[in-house]
């Protein structure tokens, strides 16, 4: 740690680096997993569907339903690039992020709330497009997505939404108290 | 490790911030973004060249959507990657390197790069009030380049002062 009001940068706490190297972690393992079992994957998501007819509109004529199969499967392997994507991304958010508020902000309460919810928010958003691609062969594209916003997307996609606004205006304060 | 400067800070924050809300817009958002975009295109029937043929007519205004959307889905995806680097990258440079001045030209071009993402909001408007192809020359000649230039020049010239201040070893 470092001396208050230093120029030097002071370390998150512990658990939110953590909660990002095991986030970054995860795409790094998420990116391997597509390339290795994507064969399982498509296998696994192509049985479901044919599983659930009704959920999925197949009306059982070939060209029909290999249409919407093929729809479903290319959201599907959306999904998890996705999660791959902002899990990478939302790491290094949580990383920079943390360690401006543990360096700038001065209140505890503040400092302690914007970690919290920077750490919480980013790690558990990424996670919404696993659950949404998991979820695309039981209930359909636009019903796992539904499920996905309300479960995950919208409240820890909010969180990091309003700590990282919130975060940027008590930088601007500090910056226009400087001035 | 060094701390940049505020402002340079600041502009990494505001950066995500801004990438994350296009995030959420982007897809929440969706149906509205598209419809305005197709009205704007309907509004613009010259720069978009519509002929009064239905047919061509929607697929010149889906060309036009597509390339609003996926503007709207770099600025969200750069935006996010280089708050993060703006940060990284003012670290290093304010921990390595040792001339004042040379820092501070450092962290200007750092502060004007970090808005790079911004080219891709742009580049998204100029299409709609521009056409396709000439909007996405002019974001890419007069906004895109630029910013990104001055971000590459910035990294460039990181590289060169840590070269430059391991060669001068103890003297710098």
């Amino acid at each position: 740690m470092t001396v208050a009001g230093s120029d030097d940068w002071r370390r998150p706490p512990l658990p939110a680096l953590l909660v990002a190297i095991l986030l970054i972690a995860c795409a790094e393992v998420g990116g391997a997993s597509m390339v290795k079992f994507k064969l399982e994957l498509t296998r696994w998501a192509r049985s479901v569907i044919l599983a659930r007819p009704a959920t999925h509109g197949l009306v059982g004529v070939r060209d029909v339903d290999e249409q919407v199969i093929d729809e479903a499967m290319v959201k599907f392997d959306a999904a998890l690039r996705l999660f791959h994507l902002h899990a990478e991304g939302m790491g290094l958010v949580i990383i920079a992020t943390t360690m401006t508020a543990a360096t700038l902000v001065r209140s505890d309460g503040a400092r302690r709330a914007v970690v919290v919810l920077l750490s919480a928010g980013g790690a558990g958003y990424p996670v919404g497009y696993l659950l949404w691609s998991a979820l695309i062969p039981y209930y359909g594209v636009e019903a796992a997505k539904t499920i996905a916003e309300r479960v995950i997307w919208i409240p820890f996609g909010g969180a990091t939404i309003a700590a990282t606004w919130w975060l940027t205006a008590l930088v601007a304060l500090r910056l226009a108290r400087r001035s | 490790m060094r701390r940049p400067p505020l402002v340079v800070i600041l502009l990494g924050l505001f950066v995500i911030a801004l990438g994350e809300t296009a995030g959420a817009v982007i897809s929440q958002f969706r149906p509205q973004v598209a419809r305005h975009a197709m009205a704007r295109v309907a509004a613009n029937p010259q720069v978009h060249g519509l002929a009064g043929s239905a047919e061509y007519d929607a697929e010149v205004t889906a060309r036009a959507v597509y390339a609003v959307e996926a503007g709207l889905s770099f600025f969200h995806t750069h935006a996010q990657g280089l708050g993060p680097l703006v940060i990284l990258v003012g670290t290093i440079g304010a921990s390595v390197v040792p001339w004042r001045r040379a820092r501070g030209a450092l962290f200007a071009l750092l502060a004007v790069g970090a808005l790079f993402p911004l080219g891709y909001l742009a580049y998204s408007v100029a299409v709609l009030e521009r056409g396709r192809e000439s909007g996405i020359e002019m974001a890419e000649r007069y906004v895109l380049t630029p910013l990104g230039s001055a971000l590459i020049l910035g990294l460039v010239a990181l590289a060169a002062l840590i070269v430059t201040g391991r060669r001068r070893g103890p003297a710098a």
